[in-house]
């Protein structure tokens, strides 16, 4: 047998040929099927809201290697800024929705998730930009999240803006949209730089060993990683940003009732804050409302009015106090998770005030709810 | 061959004069040995001093790091993450009672087909002091150093049950023999006249109690053999029935440690039709056996997982881990199929002409006499390839919504305080994969030593 066996594998040609072709058949198969999948997936997936209720679970898609953002405490649970805002929709959402927080740490695939229906909601520091949302098939709500891409450098190194970086070697992750804003800006500074590419970790590694004399990422980013330091005083970071990263959340295109529900969630808790509506006192404003406006975010009548639900039937006209009862009002949520760690946008009150300290020159931007009647 | 006459054992032997010399003193000795082995000339001399420089350099360097610079409370503070991430906290004893069904399991293994050796018990016992420490270090482990040494336990327990039915030399036993003897070692305790007999000897009763329950070695070796079988899902079942933990709940290592020999068993027997398949006569399966082999083994593995991620979801649905078994063992098929072929085409002709000879047919020549030697000569390449996909687990972090070890790693060094600790992160699951790794090497090797591999 084993003779015969030999002689037909020997030096068949047509064999070869054959599983060559099945091999390329094959091939085309998945390929048509994936094709047809994801036609099938945009036309027939348009209900989000309808489908999680349904289903009983809100899947949410978060990061979980990103320090203050989204990462996992030692009992194992997903914590951080982006994981509250999945809470608050989950709560909006009504009683009886779970809330399941599917990893989408890696970039590359965090997009075909959103559209292949593993997630729901995609709450990734992900930055709004307009090629995304025509041609990756992703909706951005409300933005939650200014930030923009900064520098560090070492405090003895003399630099104080990017105009001072000739020359100099500049860490940055690779193949990034941060590598080609600065190679951009430097085109237009008609200034040399000699870049340090890397992973995430490795761009830190080289920048605190002394490879590099500039480090750029979100600014964000780099207040996290260095404030934690043992060395921390030995480094600035430059108030200069050279690009605007709105971080908000994605969904899936072509379903505006689930977009605006998630976007108006976000607006409410912005909303929240300005109306000084806060996690311990909403169930008491929500009992006797001060005012017309926090009666009809809170979804309550206001000295015997009716109720507006400004259309928000399929999660009806509370959904916003229920977020403000889950996870508390904007400024709480930042409090809670990046704290001092990263300046803040300024909010709208801040920037009406005559303090100004919560608006630092550097910030990335005024951050305000969209009028909600 | 020739017979040999043993040499008398008391006589001590006598060399010639010519050959005799004084037996020096030990300290002469040694210093002869340092001159010849390391300085035996002025290369030599400054090889050994390079060397040692680098050797204790590097010595230094590693107790430095390991005892002194190293922050390992990234490690013993995230103890629950990087084990079992999400699984739920009050449904930890499932955690414990699936590692002590494994730990015993291999304890009866090895006691039934093997033995264990002075090294095996010092890497038993130093592994354990090192995860007792780890969570020690960690603070209020008292309950799971417990359950920990508890399983260690239990493995020594079954090693030890398992020796002694080896040494019972009866194949079978029948139920009125076990019957009859424990009669005869409780008969007189529930008489109403006598009572208990006190001249028969307490061990006589233990050893006819033993005697009677336990089965004899060929039972034994069938039940050890069964549970084998039924370890996976058992232990699914210990982990997931009943209001256990939900299969998306199964992350960090508890999931490295499901999806790998889900892939090596669910491979291996996948692989055995298709080598078979392959060397058919029948041109329809021989094709179909072919193409499944090369299509799959031409693809990496990162690719068929995103297969599972975006496209098997549409045909066999299910949960993604499930998806993830399915093509981890699909993938590990093609694989260990040419591995099985390649034993296959080397056993010689005259193996499947004998059984023929003797009137066997096709499927018993199979699975009697081709399969049992195949399978044996290819141990050493599937264990390799066992070993790899252990460490290709690590993939579903880097594609697909899954977190295992390293994934969990990742996670522990994103918590604020730990963000410098990333390197005692990574060696921790290094040494954690090594640690399983070297196992699943060493029950290969004592796999081969006991079927005899390299002495036929």
């Amino acid at each position: 047998m084993h003779r015969s066996l030999l002689r037909k594998y020997g030096s068949s040609w047509r064999t070869g040929a054959i599983v060559t072709l099945v091999a390329i058949l094959g091939a085309l198969a998945l390929v048509a099927c994936t094709s047809s999948d994801e036609q099938d997936s945009a036309a027939g997936r348009g209900n989000t809201v309808q489908a999680v209720k349904d289903s009983g679970v809100l899947k949410c898609g978060v990061k979980q290697t990103q320090p203050l953002f989204g990462f996992r405490e030692p009992d194992g649970t997903v914590s951080g800024f982006d994981v509250e805002f999945c809470k608050a929709i989950q709560a909006a959402l009504g009683d009886g929705v779970g809330l399941e927080l599917v990893d989408a740490s890696d970039a590359s695939t965090r997009f075909e998730l959103l559209n292949d229906g593993e997630i729901d909601v995609l709450i990734r520091t992900t930055t709004i930009t307009a090629s995304r949302d025509r041609e990756l098939g992703v909706d951005f709500a409300q933005t939650t999240f200014y930030t923009g891409q900064g520098f560090a450098v070492h405090a003895d190194s003399g630099i104080n803006a990017t105009s001072d970086m000739g020359g100099r070697t500049i860490c940055v992750q690779s193949g990034t949209t941060t590598e080609q804003n600065l190679a951009d800006h430097f085109t237009d500074l008609g200034l040399d730089f000699t870049p340090l590419g890397g992973g995430d970790q490795e761009t830190q590694d080289a920048f605190v060993a002394g490879r590099c004399d500039v480090w750029t990422a979100d600014q964000s980013n780099l207040a996290s990683r260095i404030g934690v330091l043992d060395n921390a005083s030995d480094f600035v970071i430059l108030g200069e940003l050279i690009s605007k990263e709105p971080l908000a959340p994605g969904v899936r295109d072509y379903d505006s009732e689930w977009k605006d529900v998630v976007n108006w969630v976000v607006h409410g808790l912005i909303a929240a804050e300005e109306l000084g509506i806060t996690r311990a006192n909403v169930a008491s404003m929500a009992a006797n409302p001060p005012n017309t406006t926090v009666a009809r975010l809170l979804g309550v009548s206001f000295e015997g009015g009716e109720v507006s639900t400004l259309g928000f039937d399929s999660v009806n006209a509370q959904f916003i106090q229920r977020a403000i009862a889950a996870v508390g009002n904007y400024g709480e949520i930042y409090a809670n998770t990046v704290g001092d760690a990263v300046p803040r946008a300024c909010s709208l009150n801040a920037l009406a005030s005559e303090d100004k300290s919560n608006c630092p020159p550097g910030t990335g931007g005024i951050q305000y709810a969209l009028p909600y009647r | 061959m020739t017979q040999q006459l043993p040499a008398p054992q008391s006589q001590r032997i006598v060399l010639p004069p010519h050959r005799q010399r004084a037996r020096r003193p030990r300290s002469v000795r040694t210093r002869e040995w340092i001159h010849r082995n390391l300085f035996p000339s002025t290369a030599g001399t400054a090889l050994t001093i390079v060397s040692v420089t680098f050797i204790a350099a590097l010595t230094v360097g590693i107790v430095w790091f390991v005892f002194f610079d190293a922050n390992w409370r990234v490690i013993t503070d995230n103890r629950w993450l990087l084990f079992a991430g999400s699984f739920p906290h009050d449904q930890e004893w499932r955690l414990w009672a699936a590692m002590g069904f494994v730990f015993a399991l291999i304890g009866l293994s090895y006691g039934m087909w093997s033995s264990l050796g002075r090294k095996d018990h010092l890497f038993i016992v130093l592994t354990g002091i090192a995860v007792i420490l780890f969570m020690g270090h960690g603070g209020a482990a008292f309950w799971s150093s417990l359950w920990f040494l508890l399983s260690i336990a239990l493995l020594f327990l079954g090693y030890v049950i398992a020796r002694t039915i080896g040494h019972d030399r009866a194949r079978q036993r029948s139920l009125l023999t076990r019957v009859i003897l424990l009669r005869f070692a409780f008969d007189d305790a529930f008489s109403l006249r006598g009572g208990f007999d006190k001249t028969v000897p307490i061990q006589t009763r233990a050893r006819a109690v033993r005697v009677a329950l336990f089965p004899t070695r060929t039972g034994a070796n069938r039940i050890v053999g069964g549970l084998l079988i039924l370890a996976l899902p058992l232990v699914l079942v210990i982990l997931l029935a009943g209001g256990g933990a939900s299969m998306r709940e199964l992350d960090g290592f508890v999931l490295n440690l499901l999806l790998a020999p889900v892939g090596i068993v669910g491979g291996l027997v996948i692989a055995i039709p298709l080598a078979i398949g392959r060397a058919s006569k029948l041109h329809a399966i021989k094709w179909t056996c072919t193409a499944y082999i090369e299509i799959v083994r031409g693809a990496p593995l990162l690719g068929w997982l995103f297969v599972a991620l975006f496209i098997l979801d549409d045909i066999i649905g299910g949960d993604l881990i499930i998806r993830t078994m399915v093509v981890l063992a699909v993938f590990t098929a093609a694989y260990m199929a040419e591995y099985i072929r390649g034993a296959l085409q080397t056993l010689p002709h005259g193996q499947y002409e004998a059984a023929q000879a003797v009137g066997l047919s096709r499927g018993q020549s199979l699975r009697l006499i081709i399969m049992p030697q195949a399978l044996r000569i290819s141990i050493p390449p599937i264990v390799g390839q066992a070993i790899a996909i252990w460490k290709d687990t690590t993939l579903v972090t880097v594609i697909l919504p899954l977190r295992e070890l390293k994934g969990n790693a990742d996670s522990a060094i994103a918590q604020s305080e730990f963000i410098p600790d990333r390197i005692e992160a990574y060696i921790f699951v290094a040494v954690a994969f090594w640690i399983v790794a070297f196992i699943m090497s060493r029950i290969s090797q004592r796999m081969e030593r006991a079927q005899g591999i390299g002495e036929r």
